[in-house]
């Protein structure tokens, strides 16, 4: 008779003290199996008392959350005793206004958003927005992000610069996400400002078929000569020459548009795949592929999660 | 670039970019740039009142991507911003932007080439977006060209 070892029913994702940048949080997530891609039925997220998360992060988590319980998984966030301000911070940050209803949350969602209460009043935040692949984001969001970063480094001589810099950026990622996604899924953006003004972390986060899922079959058929890349210099190629799906060589820059302003910020863009998790650095003012960072073989995470960390000191 | 085509006659259209605060990147190509683009040798399109160090950074990236020179006029100077000339082609070009009209045999004099040689280079700049360009009688009794800023 053959033996047959008992699957675990229920992944645990134990997240790390401290701040927890992309690179903890998919050590994380790879620590604990493939939540989404394997057999589990339920997945707990434990969240020690200690635990800062940023923003990226948090609308990362925010989707893991959503494909999950979207999956029909039971899927539960546990937060330590003593985690009160991480909790008031995903609170005021709009994190549970956003979190499917059938996400478990212990000890408890808070009984009032922070967000509904303080939104627009911090100079250096813009509340997580909703929109998707099937619902067009709200027509004064892009304006808004870019107004805060804006106003978050008013007395600088760049700051211009950087209220340009994240407006083509979220006018385009957002935008990507409307056209390509096809995911009824919400997607988010988010913008916070960092020590003391002089990081602006902008992520965009979705749930759909992936970046490069839409676009390689489409430089297949096309015949172009970059849909044989791998990933990792397709995604390269995509921000710093630009990439199109179709014929119309003026379509397509936008994503390349987004790193030439990036680079004026000696920007670092973040981007997660579906198992795979790309860093890109620039270098002479350009991202190339020897400057890309890769995880590889990570658990299955739907869509694209696009992040942008510009240098403003 | 319905505007465009209901005025066949018009050689030059200069697009004032007063009032405008903020574009995003698939508006600086497929809108400005390409416009640019489609009509060039045909119609001559510049950019006029665009003072905003930011905007012009958007259309000047949009452009160089796809390498088609803008002109872009202040007061009464010209620069051309998105694609580049060749090194070859840069000093004809400095050239003809600095009077209303040249003419290759006047090129060929001041650089001292032949006047095939700043014929070609004319006819480059202007097949690539630089120049327009337009028949006028040559005092030997022949046609020649009069290449002119755009705008």
């Amino acid at each position: 008779m053959m033996a047959t070892a008992p699957q675990p029913s229920e992944c645990v994702i134990a997240l790390p003290g401290g701040w927890v940048k992309a690179r903890k949080f998919e050590d994380a997530l790879r620590r604990s199996g493939d939540a989404l891609g394997g057999p589990f039925t339920s997945v707990l997220i434990q969240v020690p008392a200690d635990c800062k998360l940023m923003v990226d992060v948090i609308i990362r988590l925010l989707s893991f959350c959503n494909q999950a319980a979207a999956m029909t998984k039971r899927i539960r966030l546990q937060f330590a005793e003593g985690s009160e301000s991480l909790r008031g911070y995903l609170s005021r940050i709009g994190f549970f206004d956003h979190l499917l209803p059938t996400v478990e949350v212990h000890p408890a969602r808070p009984l009032f958003s922070g967000a509904d209460l303080h939104r627009g009043g911090n100079s250096g935040l813009v509340e997580i927005a909703r929109f998707s692949g099937t619902k067009a984001a709200d027509h004064d969001l892009v304006d808004n992000l870019a107004a805060t970063a804006h106003r978050s480094c008013v007395a600088r001589t760049d700051a211009a610069a950087l209220k340009n810099a994240v407006f083509t950026i979220f006018a385009e990622l957002i935008g990507n996400v409307s056209e390509h996604s096809q995911s009824s899924l919400d997607a988010f953006a988010v913008l916070q400002t960092y020590a003391g003004g002089n990081q602006v972390r902008m992520a965009v986060s979705d749930s759909g078929t992936g970046i490069l899922q839409t676009l390689r079959p489409a430089l297949q058929a096309k015949g172009d000569a970059a849909a044989v890349l791998s990933d990792v210099h397709l995604l390269v190629e995509m921000f710093r020459k630009g990439v199109s799906r179709l014929d119309d060589d003026s379509r397509g820059n936008g994503l390349a548009a987004c790193a030439s302003h990036a680079v004026r910020f000696q920007a670092e863009l973040d981007v997660r795949l579906l198992n795979q998790r790309v860093l890109l650095i620039p270098s002479n003012n350009v991202f190339q592929p020897n400057m890309a960072y890769s995880q590889e073989e990570l658990p299955l995470l739907w869509g694209t999660h696009i992040s942008f960390s510009l240098k403003i000191a | 670039m319905s505007f465009v085509e209901a005025n066949p006659g018009q050689a030059v259209f200069r697009l004032s970019m007063e009032g405008v605060e903020q574009i995003d990147a698939s508006f600086a190509s497929e809108a400005i740039v390409e416009l640019v683009r489609r009509y060039r040798c045909n119609k001559g399109i510049c950019l006029v009142d665009l003072l905003d160090p930011e905007l012009r950074f958007n259309i000047d990236l949009a452009a160089a991507r796809v390498n088609v020179p803008v002109a872009i006029w202040n007061g009464n100077v010209i620069e051309m911003i998105g694609g580049q000339p060749s090194q070859g082609n840069r000093e004809a070009l400095e050239y003809a932007l600095k009077r209303p009209y040249a003419r290759a045999a006047e090129l060929a004099d001041t650089l001292s080439l032949s006047i095939a040689n700043a014929s070609t280079k004319f006819k480059q700049l202007w097949e690539q977006g630089f120049l327009m360009r337009s028949e006028s009688a040559a005092d030997s009794g022949g046609v020649e060209f009069l290449y002119r800023r755009i705008g």
